[in-house]
């Protein structure tokens, strides 16, 4: 058949001519910064935090500043997943963490290392499941569901501790994690390199890392390519989970103390973390390495920010701030990508 | 099939027979390259019930959205009583008297009748919302179009034959000169559709200038007293009812001189046994159907827009759910029955969706990744994905279905409609798929991408493939299938064999002209 025989041939002149010019997109600006931006500005705050903040580039200082950031990088890399996957954020990473700090160091302390360790997974599984099945199975709304499961998570916590301090034995392996360092650089922190690392490997290699892309992408294209969808939901909230747990034991293991209330502002700011680095809100864009590049960000932001003398409320508007940009400049970017 | 008057004056623009009180002038709608309505001039009188027909994508309902002001037209104008209104001003033309009741029902469902009756223009006192005035005037309008329901009963409450009546009610609300109305039937039963027929005749009688669009010939023969036919954007005949009969108007919505590139049908295909059957299948849209698909045989499912079709296909792979009956896949001697979406996709079936955009693709990803996404557990290796196998594939497959430029790394949003309906393709051909249902192949795609979608259909039924197409392009459904199944009203109404079809039978089943010469 040749285009001259078809009737449509002669009454529709071809669309797509047009659009065959591939490549000559007309740079916009939004979406530049919402998927370059990240990498000049981080490099840009680095290099005025050398040259202006006294005090910035010491070895001390830095490794001081990356090992503070280890339990919200390593929630940040966990919760990258559900972000992705579309269902904006993982809330219930509050009382995940304090859940998980609470348990490694009053299990610990109770009967011993390896069965809080166990026990803490089991709740971290818990939480995956009961958040991926409220919003991957009955489709509710991640934000309301991880919000209830927070309140719910927080409730248990305080009822059965109290709300007690938690101390960890005084030369346990608590104690001796949160203090060892390999040379220069501790040990949380290289945890946090290491957790990051995986956790990008599998959401870029893995066959559940892609379908989690995909499902943020386009969750109907995604299932009618015949992918257990609930499933992906469920892995996400799950990887979420264990991150929180992971950054749980870690500010655990910080002051060998756990208290109920140890983890406020942590979706908020792993949640700054990720968007800042510029995984999209709207899912299907972004990646591990991204928080992580969006956590070195805001900590060294809040680094200057002290090293100023500026307190903690100042740091707090700057970090708002700083989101309202970011998803402002994400949502930009959205629109001229669509229209 | 002989036509009556078959007259080809049909001149640019109509001569009404009394003032006309809208009048459209030499209207042209473009969209992107697209001619949606080509220079089409239009007169209705008040009294008058004007039917506007065509096959799906005539331009009929963008000629009418020009008139009611929601489209701005690229040439023409429109003028109500000899005033031109400002083009793409709904506001003035509501003003003016010109009120669209909607394809798409418009109304909110949480509300009551009464708030949804005056939506877009509550009567307010003093800024708060003036309750018994907006009861009085949605009672009004209700009584004018004679129908009965409560005024405080939600919409969501509704049956969607009163939704519709609502909606009309809601256009008569604001004291239209002009009424315009979109297949305002498409979702009622013959009663209910009687009973609107009757009241626009009524509405008409008071003066009412109305324009009517209609994929049903009864219906246009029923009330109306003028029809113009649109095909491709062109207006082919507008006349007096008298001077038309069925025949005549489905030979002017497909065109006499449509040459078919039938050189190109499958000759002798090598048919088998039937892979893919549909038992009683029932869903919302879809009344019990009995359908059989062979190995090597394509099978097209013709009918109008809102027949039931790609409903009918989505039910029977369990894309949706089934409200009853079965799907069956046979190969090699054992039947599978399917319960599920995910496992039809098991048994070997490849689903092309209609919405390319929205169900087909993740746009944001790369075509290597779109086309791993069915494929992936192929391609990885203990939970890893093997990546260098995967390119090799995307590309192997990206060759066959000639993606161009054949970048397999770049994200698919940025490419054309037809190089993304390719990709579609090329996703599921990486499966080898025993099954393949296609919804509207080749919608907005480029005349050359279109030929070779075709291609590789005929390709895939060749290898043996059972083969399911839906199509609203008549050509294209003639041109592909062995065998036509037509829809309507989510009944399959008839079946055609490659040989009989042609576009009139085709269209005279699926407009229900067929029951005219019945009846």
């Amino acid at each position: 058949m040749t285009p001259e025989t078809s009737e449509k041939a002669r009454t529709r002149p071809p669309v797509a001519q047009v659009e065959e010019e591939l490549g000559k997109k007309a740079f916009k600006l939004s979406e530049w910064m919402a998927q370059q931006g990240i990498f000049l500005f981080t490099a840009v705050l680095v290099l005025f935090a050398v040259v202006f903040i006294d005090g910035f580039a010491s070895l001390p200082n830095l490794t001081d500043v990356f090992n503070r950031a280890a339990p919200i990088g390593i929630v940040a890399a966990g919760m990258t997943f559900v972000v992705i996957s579309g269902n904006y954020l993982d809330l219930s990473v509050v009382a995940q963490v304090a859940t998980a700090a609470v348990v490694l160091i009053a299990v610990t302390n109770a009967v011993g290392l390896l069965p809080a360790i166990l026990f803490a997974i089991a709740i971290a599984l818990v939480y995956g499941i009961v958040n991926g099945i409220a919003v991957g199975v009955f489709k509710a709304n991640a934000v309301i569901v991880t919000l209830s499961t927070t309140f719910i998570g927080l409730g248990v916590l305080r009822w059965l501790t109290g709300g007690s301090i938690y101390f960890g034995d005084s030369d346990g392996p608590i104690r001796t994690f949160g203090t060892t360092r390999i040379g220069p650089l501790p040990l949380a922190m290289i945890l946090f390199v290491v957790v990051t690392l995986l956790l990008s490997l599998v959401l870029t290699r893995t066959n559940f890392g892609f379908m989690v892309r995909a499902y943020g992408s386009n969750r109907e294209a995604t299932r009618l390519a015949g992918v257990n969808t609930p499933l992906v939901v469920i892995g996400a909230f799950t990887m979420s989970a264990l991150g929180a747990m992971l950054g749980g034991f870690v500010l655990a293991a910080f002051s060998n103390t756990a208290v109920s209330s140890m983890s406020d502002g942590y979706d908020f700011r792993a949640l700054a973390a990720i968007i800042v680095g510029g995984t999209s809100v709207f899912g299907g864009r972004g990646s591990v390495m991204r928080t992580l590049l969006g956590v070195v960000f805001v900590s060294v932001l809040t680094n200057i920010m002290v090293l100023s003398g500026l307190g903690f409320g100042f740091q707090q508007m700057a970090i708002g701030l700083l989101i309202v940009l970011a998803v402002s400049v994400d949502a930009l970017a959205r629109k001229t990508r669509v229209s | 099939m002989t036509g009556s008057s078959e007259s080809e004056h049909a001149g640019r623009g109509a001569t009404a027979t009394s003032t006309p009180i809208i009048e459209a002038r030499g209207i042209v709608k473009r969209f992107g390259g697209v001619v949606a309505v080509d220079d089409v001039s239009l007169a209705v009188a008040p009294g008058e019930i004007h039917g506007l027909v065509g096959e799906n994508g005539a331009g009929k309902s963008t000629l009418m959205r020009v008139l009611a002001g929601v489209l701005a037209p690229n040439e023409g104008s429109v003028f109500v009583d000899g005033h031109q209104l400002d083009p793409g001003n709904t506001r003035e033309a509501l003003e003016a008297g010109v009120s669209l009741v909607h394809q798409e029902l418009s109304l909110v469902p949480e509300m009551t009748v009464a708030e949804n009756i005056l939506l877009g223009s509550t009567p307010t006192r003093a800024g708060f919302i003036n309750g018994r005035q907006q009861r009085r005037i949605a009672a009004e309008a209700l009584e004018e179009i004679g129908v009965t329901v409560d005024l405080d009963e939600p919409i969501s409450r509704l049956s969607v034959a009163l939704r519709q009546f609502v909606e009309i009610a809601r256009a008569v609300a604001r004291k239209p000169q002009v009424l315009i109305l979109d297949e305002p039937t498409a979702t009622l039963t013959p009663a209910e559709t009687e009973y609107l027929l009757d009241m626009l005749k009524r509405l008409a009688s008071r003066g009412l200038a109305v324009a009517y669009i209609s994929h049903r010939i009864p219906e246009i023969f029923a009330i109306c007293d003028r029809v113009t036919v649109l095909r491709d954007g062109s207006l082919v005949a507008s006349e007096a009812i008298g001077d038309l009969t069925p025949q005549s108007v489905v030979q002017h919505m497909v065109g006499r001189d449509l040459q078919l590139d039938l050189e190109s049908r499958r000759q002798d295909p090598d048919i088998g046994d039937t892979v893919l059957s549909a038992r009683g299948v029932r869903a919302p849209g879809v009344n019990d159907i009995d359908l059989d698909v062979r190995a090597g045989e394509i099978v097209g499912l013709g009918g109008l827009v809102g027949a039931g079709r790609t409903e009918l296909v989505r039910a029977m792979i369990g894309a949706d759910p089934r409200s009853g009956g079965d799907t069956l896949i046979t190969l090699g001697g054992t039947t599978r029955r399917i319960t599920s979406y995910r496992a039809a996709i098991a048994a070997g079936v490849a689903y092309i969706p209609e919405e390319r955009r929205s169900d087909g693709l993740a746009l944001t990803m790369t075509v290597v990744d779109n086309i791993a996404l069915p494929n992936r557990s192929a391609l990885s290796r203990a939970f890893v994905l093997q990546r260098r196998r995967i390119a090799e594939f995307a590309t192997a497959l990206a060759t066959s279905v000639n993606l161009r430029p054949p970048e397999i790394e770049r994200e698919v949003g940025q490419y054309s409609g037809g190089n993304q309906q390719k990709v579609v393709l090329a996703k599921w051909l990486g499966r080898e798929p025993d099954v393949i249902v296609l919804d509207e192949p080749t919608r907005g795609v480029d005349v050359g991408a279109k030929v070779e979608i075709h291609r590789l259909i005929r390709e895939l039924a060749d290898g043996g493939a059972a083969v399911l197409v839906v199509s609203s392009d008549l050509p294209e459904l003639l041109e592909l299938s062995d065998t036509i199944h037509v829809v309507r009203d989510g009944r399959i109404v008839g079946v055609l064999s490659a040989a009989q079809a042609d576009e009139t039978a085709v269209m005279a089943l699926a407009s229900g002209q067929q029951e005219v010469d019945v009846a």
